[in-house]
This record gives structure tokens, sequence and C-alpha cells, in this order.
């Protein structure tokens, strides 16, 4: 099980490794979302801030109306945001929950695929 | 890369490579969706339902390019037309006028319903139905279309205007002005959307990306009276509906009910040769008698296009493939009734005419994993664009007892593991 502090962390990476990928920034410059991540056994919800492409904020908490919603174990979301997982597989194996458009699903997962080519 | 090369080496090599090359110099985006929903597929031999992957993997393909193979895959009768017409023409001179595009044409305005008599070629589905709107805002001197929320019509200019989904559109905007859309089975709704400067009511029979969305009883007919009391033109899109798949010729006979304008395409290739066609009726031909080089097309209704095309039609009737789409559908939905009792929690409604099926699952995450479930036990079925919740199925019109059977058991199967994992029900 992961902290809620490790998880923090996690996404403090994720978003260095975001917004420091100009092809990434790029590709994704038309995109604006918030999103919102639940660790479904500790119960903890995490709110990130998507401004055109632009990682803005990430903080604990669910922060207003999201438009994508991914739920998973607390490992899995450390392990997504380094990049030691495939979030596809994961998904695939209904291990990974995620509520949204379905343009929004494969943009996250483009996003998995510049950052972590070999995840 | 030469042939020879291209052939060397064992069939997951050549496999590997032309997926490493695809990602490389098309999509690397694709190959990744692919790969994800276990469809990674090279094909190689096709074969009536079935195709295989290079690896010698069989498919029952359920996908068909969206209704392209009505008359299987790689059908030998077709491909024998186009050989022999190899032997003699080429695509030929899209200025001159051609016996080929005169006998597809009467034949067209033989086989669809009410006065359907003229046409004019495409190549494609989008081309088809940018023909049908140009037609109508010439023919009408009028400019306003009313389309379809989920409506699905190909990706060109006019057609992509007539897209109920934004997220094909909104990166290209803006698009053409004068669209209205409304929701599919309200004919209220277009009523109220009508007004003088209306030219015509685009509508899919049956919407197929939107996810099998079967008409209301009534809704057509009613909408064609809308149209009749307004002067405006009703264009029907039978692309993927066309050619037998629901259990008719066209689907717009179930309900007795006759467009202006119809467009064609996928099945008319026999899955061989492109080709799409507007046809529409007689009166509205007056359009092109002052104007008869308005729209052309240098590829759309090539000579060997058109002879295609025949090929296919005359082996759809002599099959009598909507009969066997009708009957196997049957079968399908006998199997279906059953998947529905035993799997509540993953299956909530089946939407089907003859071989147009939809399989509507419970949750948005249930499709691409059926996806992948169906493609390990050799089923090629995916999800619908507009709806990952829906699994579009569309096999062949030559499909045979034993496969429905076949597709019937890798759905069950697959739904049995399903049932055992996580993130399926309503509210998961």
């Amino acid at each position: 099980m992961a902290t809620s502090q490790e998880i923090l962390n996690a996404l403090a990476d994720y978003q260095v490794n975001c917004n420091e990928n100009k092809r990434l920034r790029r590709m994704q410059r038309d995109w604006t979302k918030l999103l919102h991540f639940n660790a479904e056994e500790t119960g903890d919800w995490f709110t990130m801030n998507v401004i055109n492409g632009e990682i803005v904020s990430f903080s604990t908490g669910a922060e207003g109306t999201p438009d994508i919603i991914v739920t998973t174990i607390s490992e899995n979301l450390c392990d997504m945001f380094w990049g030691d997982l495939n979030p596809s597989q994961k998904y695939l194996q209904g291990e990974i929950r995620v509520k949204a458009t379905q343009e929004d699903v494969v943009r996250l997962d483009a996003i998995t695929m510049i950052i972590w080519p070999d995840a | 890369m030469n042939f020879r090369r291209w052939k060397m080496g064992s069939p997951e090599t050549i496999k590997r490579q032309a997926l490493k090359d695809f990602a490389e110099f098309i999509s690397p985006m694709k190959v990744r969706t692919m790969r994800s929903a276990g469809i990674d597929i090279i094909e190689e031999k096709r074969s009536g339902a079935c195709s295989w992957d290079i690896t010698g993997k069989r498919f029952i393909d359920c996908q068909t390019g969206s209704g392209i193979m009505n008359v299987g895959r790689h059908n030998p009768e077709i491909v024998a037309a186009l050989k022999q017409a190899l032997d003699t023409y080429d695509i030929g001179i899209f200025l001159l006028c051609s016996k080929q595009k005169a006998d597809l044409a009467k034949r067209l305005a033989e086989i669809t319903p009410g006065d359907l008599t003229c046409s004019i070629f495409g190549v494609g589905g989008g081309e088809a139905v940018d023909a049908a709107i140009k037609i109508a805002r010439g023919f009408t001197m009028k400019t306003g279309i009313i389309y379809a929320d989920k409506a699905y019509h190909g990706h060109t200019g006019f057609a992509l205007s007539a897209i109920g989904r934004a997220a094909y559109k909104e990166s290209f905007e803006p698009l053409m002005p004068g669209f209205t859309m409304v929701p599919f089975g309200d004919a209220d709704a277009i009523r109220k959307a009508v007004n003088k400067d209306t030219a015509a009511v685009i509508l899919e029979t049956i919407q197929g990306e939107g996810g099998i969305n079967i008409p209301p009883e009534g809704y057509l007919a009613e909408v064609r009276k809308i149209c009749d009391e307004n002067e405006v033109l009703l264009i029907l899109d039978e692309i993927q509906t066309g050619f037998g798949r629901t259990g008719k010729m066209f689907a717009c006979e179930h309900w007795g009910v006759t467009p202006d304008i119809m467009t064609v395409a996928k099945s008319l290739s026999g899955g061989i040769y492109p080709i799409s066609a507007t046809i529409f009726k007689e009166e509205i031909n007056d359009f092109f008698i002052p104007h008869p080089f308005v729209h052309l097309s240098t590829f759309g209704g090539s000579d060997l296009g058109c002879i295609v095309g025949l090929a296919a039609i005359e082996y759809i009737i002599k099959n009598n493939l909507p009969g066997n789409a009708e009957k196997m559908g049957q079968r399908f939905r006998a199997g279906f009734d059953r998947l529905l009792k035993d799997y509540p929690d993953l299956l909530l409604e089946v939407r089907q005419k003859g071989l147009m099926m939809g399989l509507q699952y419970t949750n948005e995450s249930i499709g691409p994993r059926m996806t992948k479930k169906l493609s390990d036990r050799g089923v090629l079925a995916v999800y619908t664009g507009n709806d990952p919740s829906i699994c579009r199925l569309m096999p062949p019109l030559v499909i045979t007892p034993e496969e429905v059977d076949e597709v019937l058991a890798a759905l069950e199967d697959s739904m049995k593991e399903l049932s055992g994992e996580k993130g399926i029900g309503k509210n998961d």
C-alpha cells in the first residue's frame, strides 16, 4: 500500500516529466481537464488540473467537478505516475477504472506512450 | 523494402517488423491501441467469414470494416470478375461516358426501393455523402442540413459537418455552416428544426458508429412526412446498412420509407475494389442538366469499380444474402437472449436488425476488455467509436450456422471469464 505522501511524490515527478516534455506539451496544448484520482483501498483522493496541456497543479482531495476519474489501488497510482506499469494493460484487466470520454482515455494512454515509451 | 525481403523471416518476425514500420511511418498510437486491445493483427489469408493473421491464427471477422465484406472475405467470384476485367480495362477516363458506369447505375436503379433511379459515383462513403449534400443544396437552392446526434457519415467536408460526435470535428472547426443537430429517433425535434432554409434531413437508417441505434417504429415514416410537407429532401445513409446487412436489401425497406437521396458504399465494393454511389430521384437529376460537370470524381465509379460493384450485387442476390442475414441474425438472437439472462452484470441490451448487431455492455471499460478476450478466442469484434460500452458485430453475410455458434461460444466464454474480474457492472 502506498501512502498519500508517496502518491504526492509520484505526482510531483509526473508533473515534471510531463511539463518538461516539449513534444507532449505541443501534442496536448488543446487539452484542458480536471482529473480526480482515487486510491480505492485507502480512500485517498487527488486532484490534478491540466490547462492547455500543462499540469498546473495537483493536490490531495477531490476538488471541483472532474472530467476524468481514475480509480485503482494506491500502489498502481504510484507505479502509474512513475512509469512502472502499463496503464492500458491494467485497464484491460479491470484493475484501473476510468470514467471519461473515449477521447480522454486515448489521451491518457498517449501521454504514457510519449513519456514512457517502454511502459 | 522489396517483396522478396518482405517475405523472408518467420511470420512472427515479419509481423513484428510490420508493426514497427507501421508505428514509425504511419501511426504509433494506432499500433499501441490495437496491441492493447489484442487486435494487433496483420491479416494474411482471408476467406468466407474468416481471416488469418500472418502467424496463422484464424479469426471470425465480425468487424468487416463496419460492413464492407457482406459477400465474405476475398470472395472468389468477385476476385474473378476483377481479374477478368483487368485483362481488358483500366480505371477509365472519368470525363467520358462509360458502359460500366451505365450498367451499374441501371442495376442500382433496379434494386433500390421506390423511384431512386439516377446515380453518381465516388470512391468512399464520405464522398457519397458529400455529393448527397451538394445535390440537396444545389437542387433545393437552400442551405440548411439537419443531422442526428451520434451520426456518422464520414470524415470529408460536408460529411464531417454532419457527424454527431464533437471529437471528430472540434480540431477542424469552423466546418460547413448551416448544419443543425437533433436527437436521433425524435421526429418532433426535426419538425421544430425545419425552417424555410432547410435543404435536407440526413440520417443513417440505423446508426452504426453511434451504437447500432435502431429507429423507433414510425420514426422514419414521420420524418418522411415532415420532409414532404416542407419540401425538404430526405437523405438516407445506407453505407453500413445496405446490400442485405439487415435482412432486406436496404434497411429503409423495413419501414417502407424511400428517401429522395440514398448513399451506398462499403459492400458495393465486394471488399475488393473501392466504389460508392449517391442514388437519387429522377426529378433531382434536373439539377445536373444545366450543370453536368459540377461534381466530378477522378476515381469514383471507375470502370473496374463498376464491374466489381455489379459482381457484388449479383452475388448478393444470387445467394440470397439478405435471407441469410435474417436467418443467421435469428440464430445470434437466441444466443444473445441466453447471455442476457446469464450475465446481467455485463450485458444490458441487444440491438439488432439481421446481422447488424450491437451488444450494450454495462459500462465503458467492458467494450475494450471484451474486444481483447474475443480476439484471444479467435473473434474480431470491436466496440463502437462513439460508445465503447457497445460492441458492434457485423460479420459477413455468408457466415454459417457453425460460425455463428463459434462466435456465441467465444462471447459466453469471454463473459464467463470477465465476470470473475474487477470493474464490471453498471455502477463500477
